[in-house]
């Protein structure tokens, strides 16, 4: 029953999302090209990126509002290390494994000292940030090698690399949630922490894991985002984490944990991340944009009551 | 009506040992701070410390509220925002003009009316407040950006630029507003039949229905109330700019929540209180001017909010060290905000 009605969420959006990329094929067939639409997908990539754990973690009951600071801080980590001389490379594993900590200590702090995930994330989103900016007093560092960009500019058989990523890492997220025990988890966890402790789900383990691949996620997006815009800065990600809930919801997951999925998800940040990049392309101005999507957002949940109050 | 006196005597003591805890450490902050350095407790450094807490301080006293009630609004930086772009637009001569009392009317309605919206949204529609006032925060932020349109309104007139700029016996505007919401926030947290409800409604909402308390009309009022002294908030700090751009409030939401978050208002409501709130907001207005005074060099100011994210930690932190200490579950399981 959960599952059928997840599915008709889903359905709604992959219409709307439908009727976008019609009226897009037909007005602006430019913007509607597979090429096009390719070299607009790496745009999202963060977006895409850091929604896929962001749905683990709603559909266990929790939230996590630092992802941003960690792209940040993970970011600046990276910077720091290559103007230190030290190779790319170890830059770029260090700014995960920064990242990886940073989620972990969320973790600890959800799943161990049991506080409210909210009031966490809140806590070290400010830290972050603030341990991004103390550490490089707040400059920017630029002038990344050319090897380096390549990672975010490169591409596998003319797909872009980010959007190889994305793809890959959508698949093991689906996979996992879908088709092993530690999706049941998940959802188990979601729907009653307390019967699922009872039940012997390892609720610790799994909130540690969930907050840390949350946190790897965010240092891998962070390095995504030097390497495209061959720059890494204290305030990058600022907000993102608002934008990655709302896709999440959006795409049907509750914020009150227990129901949603991959696909949901996959939907709720093309149809964002579509409707955005047409409004730009079609209009150039694309204020109106933020409107759009926030209505959409409390109309769906708004449906989603109606719906549910009419079947009792 | 037993129940909603209980769990009011709850409320305040676990509130209050916090606040005693937050007003001794601002004073620590102040001794310390002004033992390095005196010129930290001149007159104009501590007004200009409170003149940058108000704001905090005048939108913490409805979050209090709406917190204490179990709900949470994340849309006051984007109303803050659209607020000051409406000032802006509606008090220029070169737009239209308004008089400084038509404008302020203006936006101390619309306010109000952005905080019943979320409130609607939250009891009529049963949207969860977080994903209610996120629509919000996106569609206000859409809204500012879609009147601002990348301009820079400067042309602000005098007469509303004394609300920002001008004092009275003295005291800024800002801060006789924040003294005034705090003081008469106090008054119906504590002494008033409404104060009593809202602590009733986030004790158990069950409790509080069986008592004859109206749950939706509790929130409907706490949400309305944030919308209202978000104008407030906008009419006495947006003016003390001589720009307005649509860049306002961005984040202000999360250093209000962090103020009563930290002042000890428990997340799924209530316990808490206004004191609480008021000692937080200025504890960490506080953390820069004190880096400035303590003369660390110019690259201390840039660890300001690392060290406003370790306190936050730390308080959370100890909470959760008291919690452990006392017999009974260390939370409710099950409930989200």
């Amino acid at each position: 029953m959960n599952r059928l009605r997840g599915l008709a969420h889903e359905g709604v959006i992959a219409l709307l999302l439908a009727g976008v990329m019609g009226y897009a094929a037909w007005a602006e067939p430019g913007f509607a090209a597979a090429s096009t639409q390719l070299e607009l997908a790496t745009h999202a990539f963060e977006l895409a990126l850091l929604a896929l754990p962001m749905t683990f973690i709603i559909i266990a009951g929790g939230i996590d509002l630092s992802v941003g600071s960690t792209m940040a801080l993970s970011a600046v980590v990276l910077g720091l290390l290559h103007r230190a001389g030290v190779p790319v490379a170890v830059g770029m594993l260090a700014a995960v494994i920064v990242g990886g900590a940073a989620g972990a200590v969320n973790g600890w702090f959800v799943s161990r000292a049991r506080i409210h995930p909210l009031i966490v994330t809140l806590s070290t989103m400010a830290l972050y940030r603030g341990l991004a900016e103390g550490i490089s007093l707040g400059r920017p560092v630029s002038g990344f090698p050319e090897g380096f960009q390549q990672v975010a500019a490169g591409s596998i058989a003319n797909v872009p690399t980010p959007v190889v990523m994305l793809i890959v890492a959508a698949v093991i997220a689906w996979l996992v949630l879908s088709r092993g025990v530690a999706g049941l988890w998940v959802y188990t966890i979601g729907g009653n922490e307390m019967a699922a402790r009872y039940c012997g789900v390892p609720v610790e383990r799994v909130q540690r894991w969930l907050y840390t691949a949350s946190g790897l996620a965010a240092g891998w997006a962070g390095v995504m985002f030097a390497a495209r815009r061959n720059t890494a800065k204290a305030d990058i990600g600022a907000g993102i984490e608002l934008e990655v809930i709302t896709a999440v919801v959006l795409g049907g997951v509750s914020i009150f944990g227990g129901r949603g999925t991959i696909l949901g998800t996959v939907l709720g940040v093309a149809l964002i991340h579509e409707l955005r990049e047409f409004v730009s392309w079609h209009w150039s101005r694309d204020e109106l944009i933020l409107v759009v999507i926030g209505v959409i957002l409390v109309a769906s949940v708004l449906l989603n009551n109606l719906a549910s109050r009419r079947r009792g | 009506m037993r129940g909603a006196r209980a769990s009011l005597a709850g409320g305040a003591t676990g509130g209050r040992a916090r606040a005693t805890l937050l007003v001794l450490l601002l004073l620590a902050v102040v001794a310390g701070v002004s033992a390095v350095n005196p010129a930290f407790l001149a007159w104009g450094n501590l007004g200009e410390l409170l003149a940058r807490s108000a704001p905090v301080i005048i939108v913490g006293c409805g979050m209090t509220f709406v917190v204490l009630t179990g709900e949470i609004d994340i849309s006051v930086g984007s109303l803050l925002g659209l607020l000051a772009a409406l000032m802006g637009v509606l008090a220029s001569p070169q737009h239209l003009g308004w008089p400084t009392a038509a404008v302020a009317a203006a936006t101390l309605a619309a306010g109000a009316a952005a905080g019943l919206i979320n409130g609607l949204l939250v009891t009529v529609g049963r949207v969860p407040s977080i994903i209610a006032t996120l629509a919000m925060l996106t569609i206000l932020r859409g809204g500012t950006e879609f009147v601002m349109a990348g301009r820079w309104i400067t042309d602000l007139p005098p007469g509303l630029r004394e609300l920002g700029t001008g004092r009275w016996l003295g005291v800024p505007w800002c801060l006789w507003a924040a003294g005034g919401v705090a003081g008469l926030s106090l008054l119906v947290a504590r002494r008033t039949a409404a104060g009593l409800k809202v602590y009733a409604v986030g004790g158990s909402e069950e409790a509080a229905t069986l008592a004859r308390v109206s749950v939706g009309r509790v929130k409907l009022a706490a949400f309305t109330m944030t919308g209202l002294l978000t104008g407030v908030a906008a009419l006495v700090s947006v003016p003390q700019q001589s720009v307005v751009e649509s860049g306002i409030g961005v984040g202000f939401e999360l250093v209000v929540v962090t103020a009563v978050v930290v002042g000890g208002t428990a997340i799924r409501g209530g316990t808490g209180g206004i004191v609480g709130t008021v000692a937080a907001a200025l504890l960490l207005g506080s953390i820069r001017t004190a880096l400035v005074f303590l003369d660390l060099g110019e690259a201390a100011t840039y660890w300001e909010r690392a060290i406003q994210g370790a306190f936050i930690l730390a308080a959370v932190l100890a909470d959760h060290v008291a919690a452990a200490r006392r017999p009974g579950p260390a939370r409710a399981i099950g409930a989200m905000p």
